[in-house]
């Protein structure tokens, strides 16, 4: 009975979370507290099974990036990266897409691309061609780029946390299917952009007028933040030899950061997106409560029975399960259910550092097949639309399924080479 | 509350409109925005544009700083780009740097009846921040213009009043009673404070 009850809640949150029709933070906090009012699990248990480690880390990187995002960097590195292209658009569309992928592999996704859009826009309407393609390319290098480290997208520092794998770990396996796949990426929009991006010589011109000095607000506060985020991003490739853990690191180069900065406190607190630490502390209790009655292991036996317990095809059929089912839902509630069910396969006898892998860039690169599935995605769409340029549900689609096919193949052929050959 | 803060509350727009000489300006959904600047600064005070359609009704408004924002984002996007933080301004920026004639920039029409009171147009205002209505009729069409500082004035005249007739009833010996009881608190305030003071001294 306890089983089917919390099924019954799970699969209402999840849906409703799914469907997009009421906000996601509350869903998922509503979902865990109705485990704890049915018995399912009790507030100690539902409590304890929130993971403060993804918390601070989320808050820690949020308060760095919010300080940062002050200083005008984004649209200065925008704006000079412009310069590097000389005018020659389809050049502009690549070096944006690697500064919206460098900058996302090590800040939060939807600051860099809401902060390096101006610079898109304004570059765009001056070569008076459309912004779209830069927009859809950014929002895809985004999501690469935030496979390749620890700290770079939400699913990432879920397993992070879960399976104790330390910011290098990621940097060494996540790094280089990372870079395989913005390589391939790059091949792939010229395809897609490369026409539709021709201008007339005389109007490139344009662009190389702005000046990126003139971006920078803060100049001290810039030198600042970036070596305080350097230092922490130092830190993060140490913290496993120290034995720290990456909030650890994040919170204390957040707290350096503020009391350098000398900002008011309650204003940089305000920087937090407290919905999505919610959401997060939600998930958590909502999937204990599937974990606690059983269903996760179930689920994990099911799959091995499917995959015949062999780890090749275990773990290749989760790179591709992760990377449609975050195509379709959130990758953050799917990852924090995929990771319990990850654990109970490895109690099994498998191998848990490549299914770890299979499901981080299954749920990181599996974002990129809609425009709804990963938070930078909806965000550029909105903004966009608000600029003029909408980006429909079905204009982003065949650049989304192109690009997701593709970097799963390179990963699953990276997976199979590495760790299963 | 006196009689002339009492009438002021019920003071119509249409009795402030036309205190200072700040007229309307009108456009058209087409008109050129360059154009529309040389036009604005012809008329500075106004800060507050008003978009007609072809039966001359508003349509919408422009605020200056945004008819500004919108030719410096095209000279100097940079000065632009500075500050912003979220979706919804880099949608904004992003508008500016294409926006050529008055209907890419304008906003919902803000007016008010001549009917309507001085608190009424304020709130209006507030809501739209905007420094200024389009007084129309009930066709929409346009018969006046009110500026903030046009009910601010209107506003003091009556406060003025009220703190004049104040004070000549009390010279004429009508404020005898607020006098006393003025006397009354008088002593008490600073014998408190003096009564603190001893009990500290010693």
């Amino acid at each position: 009975m306890q089983e089917l009850l919390a099924g019954v809640v799970f699969l209402i949150a999840y849906v409703l979370i799914a469907t997009d029709r009421y906000d996601k933070t509350i869903l998922a906090l509503l979902g865990g507290l109705v485990m704890i009012l049915l018995g399912i699990i009790d507030q100690h248990e539902a409590f304890a099974a929130i993971d403060f480690n993804v918390i601070f880390l989320l808050a820690g990187m949020m308060i760095l990036a919010g300080i940062l995002r002050r200083t005008g960097f984004f649209q200065w590195i925008a704006i000079l990266s412009t310069k590097i292209a000389a005018g020659e658009p389809f050049r502009l569309l690549i070096v944006l897409s690697f500064v919206a992928a460098v900058l996302s592999a090590f800040l939060d996704n939807v600051t860099t691309v809401v902060l390096i859009a101006p610079v898109t826009l304004y570059i765009a309407a001056a070569l008076h061609v459309s912004p779209v393609p830069f927009l859809i390319s950014e929002i895809l290098a985004s999501n690469i780029g935030g496979t390749a480290t620890l700290i770079g997208d939400p699913p990432n520092i879920l397993i992070g946390s879960a399976s104790g794998l330390d910011f290098g770990a990621f940097l060494l396996n996540m790094g280089p299917p990372a870079i395989l796949i913005f390589l391939a990426f790059l091949v792939t929009v010229r395809v897609f952009f490369g026409r539709q991006l021709e201008v007339h010589p005389e109007i490139r011109d344009a662009v190389l007028a702005l000046d990126e000095r003139e971006v920078l607000e803060e100049p001290r506060l810039l030198r600042i933040s970036l070596i305080v985020i350097g230092l922490t991003i130092g830190a993060f490739l140490v913290h496993g030899a120290f034995g720290f853990e990456p909030a650890t690191i994040a919170l204390f180069g957040a707290a350096v950061l503020m009391l350098l900065a000398r900002i008011e406190p309650s204003e940089v607190l305000e920087e937090i997106e407290w919905p999505t630490l919610f959401f997060f502390i939600g998930l958590f209790m909502l999937v204990e409560g599937i974990v606690h009655v059983g269903l996760v292991q179930a689920a994990a036996d099911v799959l091995l029975d499917i995959t015949g317990r062999q780890q090749g095809v275990t773990t290749i059929s989760l790179l591709w399960l992760s990377g449609f089912a975050s195509a379709i839902v959130d990758n953050i509630p799917y990852t924090a259910t995929m990771i319990p069910v990850v654990r109970d396969m490895a109690a099994e006898g498998l191998a848990i550092e490549p299914l770890w892998w299979a499901l981080a860039l299954g749920a990181c690169l599996g974002g990129n097949a809609t425009i709804i599935g990963a938070s930078a995605n909806v965000v550029v769409a909105n903004l966009a639309t608000r600029a003029g340029h909408p980006i429909g549900f079905r204009d982003f689609l065949p650049y989304g399924i192109v690009v997701v096919v593709e970097s799963l193949v390179i990963a699953s052929v990276y997976m199979w080479l590495r760790y299963l050959a | 509350m006196t009689e002339p803060v009492r009438l002021a509350r019920q003071t119509r727009v249409a009795s402030c409109q036309d205190i200072l000489a700040i007229g309307p300006l009108l456009v058209h959904r087409d008109d050129d925005l360059l154009d529309i600047v040389r036009r604005s600064a012809r008329q500075p005070a106004t800060r507050t544009i008003g978009v007609i359609d072809d039966d001359g009704r508003v349509v919408g408004i422009i605020r200056v700083l945004r008819l500004t924002e919108s030719i410096v984002a095209r000279v100097s996007p940079e000065a632009v780009m500075v500050g912003i933080k979220d979706a919804v301004e880099v949608g904004r920026f992003g508008h500016a740097v294409e926006d050529r004639i008055a209907g890419d920039i304008m906003e919902p029409p803000a007016t008010i009846s001549p009917e309507a009171t001085v608190s009424e147009a304020f709130r209006e205002m507030h809501k739209h921040q905007v420094t200024g209505l389009y007084v129309v009729d009930a066709a929409g069409r346009p018969t006046g213009y009110v500026d903030l500082l046009e009910l601010a004035i209107r506003l003091a005249d009556a406060l003025d009043e009220e703190r004049r007739s104040n004070s000549d009833r009390a010279s004429n010996g009508g404020g005898a009673a607020s006098g006393g009881g003025a006397s009354d608190q008088a002593p008490t305030a600073p014998g408190s404070l003096g009564g603190d003071a001893t009990a500290e001294g010693p």
